[in-house]
């Protein structure tokens, strides 16, 4: 019999066998792990650079007319010539899935009050923050993004925006607030835990208990310019600044100024923002950030 | 003289008094078993008995040694029979009636819902056995020295009992029947996959053919269900009836179940209260006498050399064993089947297609294979393995070991390493497929030839067939291989069928489990 | 000792065997329907007052029942515990000894009905899980209907007509509810209606298996389904583009309804549906029937998030002054291709000529007096090219750079093309008042009568 004559070659392809079984069953595992993670929608892909370029672009005079052309042809219709959120279209009225209608009414731009930015509630926003409502426009509200533009108009946009108000001028920006999406959000513990802060901070007076927007004041909601405005409805929607677990962060801490969201930069702790991101993640079913 | 003194009258008297022993003495013949002659006669005057020797070596009724495998199976088609017969009475093989007949045996016929059970459970408990009863064979080395002819004909049975099985699954006419008659036509159809690649189909469609055959027509219907209850009531038992004869006859001539060569188990250990045969030390015969029809059998006898030390008699022996069997498997069904109900869904329903559609879970691994390639896993596949199965006594001729478990501890490790081996690389590659799809996920519009050359269960295969060669290589002995080969087969038909019965889900998709499944 | 291995085995087995044929064999002697006959025997002999009476409650036997009745192919064997349902004594017991309320028997003797013709479930069935049908594992495809729902059975004999005059409120309601809600509107009923939905021809005797139930709380049978995917369409059907608002009351009504509608037909001799005469709705009823669905009273310009586009306000003066009837006849023969406005003629959604002008001629009831003034356009003189720039600066944000549609109506259909010169030119000069379409020309956001010219005639390539 020849059973022993290779005892080692026998073993090393065994154990080749056995090792090659674990890597398929390992880059299985990976491999689902990859699908599953956070994929950024693009929202925030406006860099830092880009910041630079807009501030280091100044006020020239070029810019500003390139700017009111731009302006005249794309904005007016919502926005009206002043810029004051009054334009011919009027108020869009939107029928959400739940039958609800929505009445939207474009930004009012000679307020200075703007929703999305990345700065503390009451701070003009950024001109980066402009750069990119204006870029990748606005979900939901028709607001339409301005990719067709080259990066140079819609700067020059940004630049003639910030004319209508005359803040721009007089206040000194804000320092900027970065999203760090701690690791654990969207577990289980987390969950629970923004729950129990949903609950705290009266999130359901507007919002709803199951987070459908009903609340009992959700009726009674104005804005800063007097019109009704509804709270969001997490059950059949994304946030209009889009409803990556960063935005949501956003949100909560810099407030939706003008509406009646308010930040919670002061009244809440960073992780207790962190672990609300998670519940109300968990209330939009969004699956692909939840643990 | 004296019997002529009494009159007709007193004869008669003494008839009708005697009539119970002369009623024994007819059945029995030899008279009660009380002498050895006598124990010896009753088996081999009995027709049912007969195919039995009068004696029995003490190797095959050792419990761990047969573990009653075939007996079983044996037992489990008994019993499917008689149940089988009484769901008969009751069941009306029409389109129409077919369902509320079912249902009827089910809801006002007595016990009809326990006898239903017992025959589904019995039938379905058959595939178990039989398949146990060829490890048994295989691993104990018991298909050599002439009886390698009754392993093909163990083959033949295995493959009859998984066609009743599926015959009598169609016969409910319910949305399993419905559905599952549907997939199976659809994977006899399945050479037209490769006639379709030749261009052959419009001059021979071999696959159409076939499903009209097994169909009686395009799609199933009342000719269908006619086809389908003469192959399971009358034609398929027939077949298996005569088959299992053909099989237990040829046990005898092939000198009975197999018994280890140095098997020298001394009585005063091993024989508790056997019936054994007086010693003998005088006479004309230096051993016993057998009463068997072994003289006219070839190879090894119990009847001559030292083996006749170790044989008892067979009655009561033997008998007592296999009606303890029997009884034992009787209550087995039954409390089984008081408990689980056999699962009767809707009425078919041409309009709503069950989805996941699946056969019966004995051909899950089958369908899991049809899934890569209809053609390969439905009807190459299948014929490769049947054959592989068949010709392992005809490829593995080592004679030494016979009647020993795994052949000692060298064929205990092969089969160990094999199953290990087996179930990972198997696993490993089901989840490859899971995650990362095949060719068709890779490129669309690739030709479908390349998929029927190359797809997992066409691997899977050659890896089987690779590491039997390979373990005769690594151990230089073709038992080994054997080993090796049947092992690779048990583990896939395992893992492939429980892969195909509880992680596939509406349209062959992954999920762990039922309770993932999307809508319905 | 193998022999005494075999020997225990063989009297343990047969012990065990001996057990359990004898308890299999109780079970079969004591059915659940025994107990309930056993005891209705008893309330029927407590309850006779009649010699007469106690001597046939004492002559009842126990034993299985059945109604067998040939001409609707059916075998109920309900009786079997609901023993007492022709016997007036058993009027005061509880379910399943009760007598069967009201005089329904008395017209539909059981003899000739059975039971599950009307209350559906399993009739075969001699248990009471599987004769209701309850759950999912019971694989049966009609459960119990439910009494609140009960009369949505008595359509397969009767007609409306004849169910108004006897109190078949709910179904009555029911169907007033499926006119109004225009539920035609989406989905097709013996030919006529929308596409969007499926159409609901046999819904009501559709098995089990057609509804998708993974959604569906409580019980899972088609009734439950119905009122949940009234009360909120996606919460059964995430992808469900549905629009409805009705209460649970409604629901209830309009469930019964539905269920109602059934392919199975009982033989002939059952049935007692005589030609009704078929009444000529008027334009606001087809309305209602047909448009209110989607567009409700025609006066909100909203985008829909279900139907992904705006509706159209089509009862908008400003709309109506500039479209004259021929225009919106059109439309409605026609539909909108891309948009889910279906096209209404015959052939497709299967509306008469003649209620298609019933319904204009409706909607034209909001018209004003005033007309526009007429404006001469030459197409001819238009420049595509200039007008694909002015379109997509100025018109691509709502309508979509294909004209595909978006905040704005779809312009890339056949009805563009076909419209009027006049009507899109006053459309583009002067928008929409109360949506958001701003008037373009000079007076608005200035574009020249020219530039407006130039980009009818682009969209009219589109």
């Amino acid at each position: 019999m020849i059973v022993n004559k290779k005892p080692s070659l026998q073993c090393i392809s065994y154990i080749l066998i056995m090792v090659f079984s674990l890597l398929i069953f390992s880059i299985a595992a990976a491999e689902e792990g990859a699908l599953k993670a956070p994929q950024d929608d693009g929202k925030n892909a406006v860099s830092v650079d880009v910041k630079k370029d807009v501030q280091d672009a100044g006020n020239n005079e070029a810019q500003l007319t390139l700017g009111k052309k731009l302006f005249g042809e794309r904005c007016v219709v919502c926005h009206g010539a002043s810029g004051n959120g009054k334009g011919p279209a009027g108020v869009i009225k939107v029928m959400e899935k739940s039958g609800r209608v929505l009445e939207i009414h474009p930004r009012d731009l000679t307020s200075g009050t703007f929703k999305f930015r990345t700065v503390s509630t009451g701070c003009l926003p950024l001109d980066e923050d402009l750069l990119r409502t204006i870029t990748d426009g606005i979900l939901k509200s028709f607001m339409p993004d301005a990719k067709v533009l080259k990066l140079d108009e819609r700067k020059a946009l940004v630049a003639y925006v910030k004319t209508f108000s005359p803040r721009f001028t007089a206040e000194e920006p804000c320092k900027q607030i970065a999203a760090k999406m701690p690791k654990w959000v969207g577990s289980k513990d987390s969950i629970v835990k923004g729950e129990a802060l949903y609950k705290k901070m009266k999130c359901p007076d507007c919002h709803g208990n199951d987070g459908s927007g009903n609340g009992p004041k959700s009726n009674d909601i104005v804005d800063d310019w007097g019109n009704k405005i509804l709270p969001f409805n997490f059950r059949t929607g994304n946030l209009k600044r889009g409803s990556t677990p960063d935005n949501v962060y956003l949100t909560f801490t810099t407030g939706l100024d003008g509406s009646g969201m308010p930040s919670y930069e002061d009244s809440l702790k960073d992780e207790e923002r962190w672990n609300l991101v998670s519940f109300t993640l968990k209330l939009m079913n969004k699956a692909e950030y939840l643990k | 003289m004296s019997e002529s003194l009494k009159s007709g009258i007193e004869q008669f008297k003494d008839n009708i008094f005697g009539l119970k022993d002369s009623l024994t003495k007819s059945y029995l013949r030899a008279g009660k078993p009380t002498s050895d002659m006598s124990r010896a006669a009753l088996m081999v005057n009995n027709f049912f008995l007969h195919i039995q020797g009068a004696k029995t070596h003490i190797n095959t009724l050792r419990p761990a040694y047969t573990l009653g495998m075939g007996l079983i199976a044996f037992y489990l088609f008994i019993i499917t029979c008689v149940s089988g017969a009484l769901v008969m009475i009751f069941y009306n093989p029409s389109i129409e009636h077919a369902y509320s007949t079912v249902k009827d045996i089910n809801y006002v016929v007595f016990a009809g819902r326990l006898m239903r059970n017992v025959h589904k459970w019995s039938g379905e408990g058959m595939i178990v056995f039989v398949l146990l009863h060829m490890a048994r064979v295989l691993y104990t080395n018991s298909y050599k020295r002439g009886r390698e002819f009754n392993w093909l004909i163990g083959i033949v049975l295995l493959v009859l009992t998984f066609v009743l099985n599926l015959t009598g699954y169609m016969l409910p006419w319910d949305q399993l029947s419905y559905w599952a008659l549907v997939i199976v036509s659809n994977i006899i159809q399945s050479p037209k996959e490769l006639t379709d690649i030749l261009g052959l189909t419009k001059f021979v469609d071999i696959g159409g053919i076939q499903k009209e055959f097994f169909l009686a027509g395009t799609v199933p219907g009342a000719a269908t269900l006619n086809r389908v209850y003469f192959l399971h009531i009358m034609l398929l038992p027939i077949i298996i009836t005569t088959f299992i004869g053909v099989h237990f006859w040829r046990i005898r001539k092939d000198g009975g179940l197999t018994v280890p060569d140095n098997f020298n188990s001394s009585c005063n250990v091993d024989c508790g209260n056997l019936v054994v045969l007086p010693k003998k030390t005088g006479g004309i015969f230096t051993t016993n006498k057998t009463y068997g029809l072994m003289t006219m059998s070839k190879g090894v006898t119990p009847a001559v050399d030292r083996d006749v030390e170790n044989t008892v008699l067979s009655w009561p022996n033997l008998a007592i064993a296999e009606a303890a069997v029997f009884v034992l498997c009787l209550a087995a069904v039954i409390v089984y089947s008081i408990f689980v109900d056999a699962p009767l869904k809707e009425a078919a329903n041409a309009l709503i297609p069950e989805n996941p559609a699946k056969a019966p879970w004995y051909f899950l691994g089958l369908q899991e294979m049809v899934s890569y390639s209809a053609f390969m896993g439905s009807i190459v596949i299948p014929m490769l393995s049947v054959l592989g199965l068949a010709l392992i006594p005809y490829l593995d001729r080592d004679q030494s070991d016979v009647g020993i478990w795994f052949s000692g501890s060298a064929g205990k490790k092969v089969a160990i390493k094999t199953l290990i081996v087996g179930s990972v690389c198997l696993i490993g590659m089901l989840a490859f497929v899971v995650n990362f799809g095949w060719f068709r996920n890779w490129w669309p519009s690739i030709a479908q030839i390349w998929i029927i050359l190359i797809n997992p269960a066409n691997l899977w295969l050659l890896f089987v067939c690779a590491w039997s060669i390979w373990i005769i290589k690594s151990t230089g002995s073709t038992r080994m291989g054997a080993i090796a080969l049947f092992t690779m087969f048990l583990v896939s038909y395992l893992i492939l069928t429980y892969v195909g019965t509880e992680l596939r889900g509406p349209n062959w998709e992954f999920f762990w489990s039922k309770a993932q499944w999307p809508i319905h | 000792m193998q022999s005494r291995f075999y020997a225990s085995l063989l009297l343990i087995s047969a012990l065990i065997l001996l057990a359990f044929v004898s308890y299999a064999g109780l079970r079969e002697l004591n059915p659940e329907w025994k107990t309930y006959q056993k005891e209705y025997k008893r309330l029927f002999f407590n309850n006779a007052v009649t010699p007469d009476m106690k001597k046939k409650a004492a002559e009842y036997t126990v034993g299985i029942r059945q109604i067998y009745i040939k001409d609707l192919n059916r075998v109920d064997r309900c009786d079997n515990c609901h023993v007492g349902v022709e016997n007036p004594l058993m009027a005061k017991e509880k379910v399943p000894y009760r007598q069967h309320s009201g005089t329904y028997l008395k017209d539909h003797p059981v003899t000739k009905f059975g039971c599950t013709i009307c209350h559906l479930g399993q009739g075969n069935a001699t248990n009471k899980k599987e004769a209701h049908a309850e759950g999912h594992d019971t694989y049966w495809d009609y459960p119990i209907l439910p009494l609140k729902h009960i009369q949505s059975s008595c359509t397969q004999c009767h007609n409306m007509d004849f169910l108004s005059k006897h109190g078949a409120d709910v179904i009555i309601e029911g169907e007033k509810l499926f006119n109004e809600k225009g539920c035609k509107g989406c989905h097709k009923l013996s030919g006529n209606g929308g596409v969007l939905g499926k159409a609901l021809d046999g819904v009501g005797s559709q098995p089990i298996h057609y509804f998708p139930m993974r959604y569906v709380e409580g019980e899972r049978t088609q009734p439950s389904w119905l009122k949940q995917h009234f009360e909120d369409p996606r919460k059964v059907v995430p992808e469900s583009v549905m629009k409805v608002k009705l209460t649970p009351e409604e629901a209830d009504k309009l469930t019964t309804y539905i269920l109602s509608i059934r392919t199975y037909d009982p033989p002939k001799i059952y049935r007692r549906i005589n030609e009704e005469p078929i009444v000529a709705k008027d334009g606001h009823a087809l309305y209602n029937m047909y448009c209110v669905a989607c567009h409700e009273d025609g006066k909100l310009s909203a985008f829909d998030e279900n139907l992904k586009g705006t509706i159209p306000a089509i009862e908008n003066p400003a709309f109506l002054m500039n479209a004259d009837d021929r225009f919106i006849e059109m439309v409605v023969k026609e539909g909108r291709k891309g948009t889910p406005m279906t096209s209404w003629q015959l052939s497709s959604a299967g509306l008469t000529d003649e209620e298609i002008k019933k319904i204009v001629s409706y909607v034209a009831l909001q018209r004003g007096h005033e007309s526009s003034k007429p404006v001469s356009v030459n197409l001819k003189t238009g420049d595509k090219d200039a007008g694909k720039e002015i379109f997509n600066v100025r018109c691509a944000l709502c309508h979509g750079e294909k004209g595909q549609g978006g905040l704005g109506l779809n312009l890339a259909n056949q009805i563009i093309k076909k419209a009027d010169d006049q009507y899109l030119f006053k459309t583009i000069r002067d928008g929409r008042a109360t949506t958001p379409m701003p008037p373009f020309g000079s007076t608005g956001l200035g574009l020249t009568d020219q530039q407006i010219v130039n980009v009818i005639s682009y969209i009219k390539a589109f």
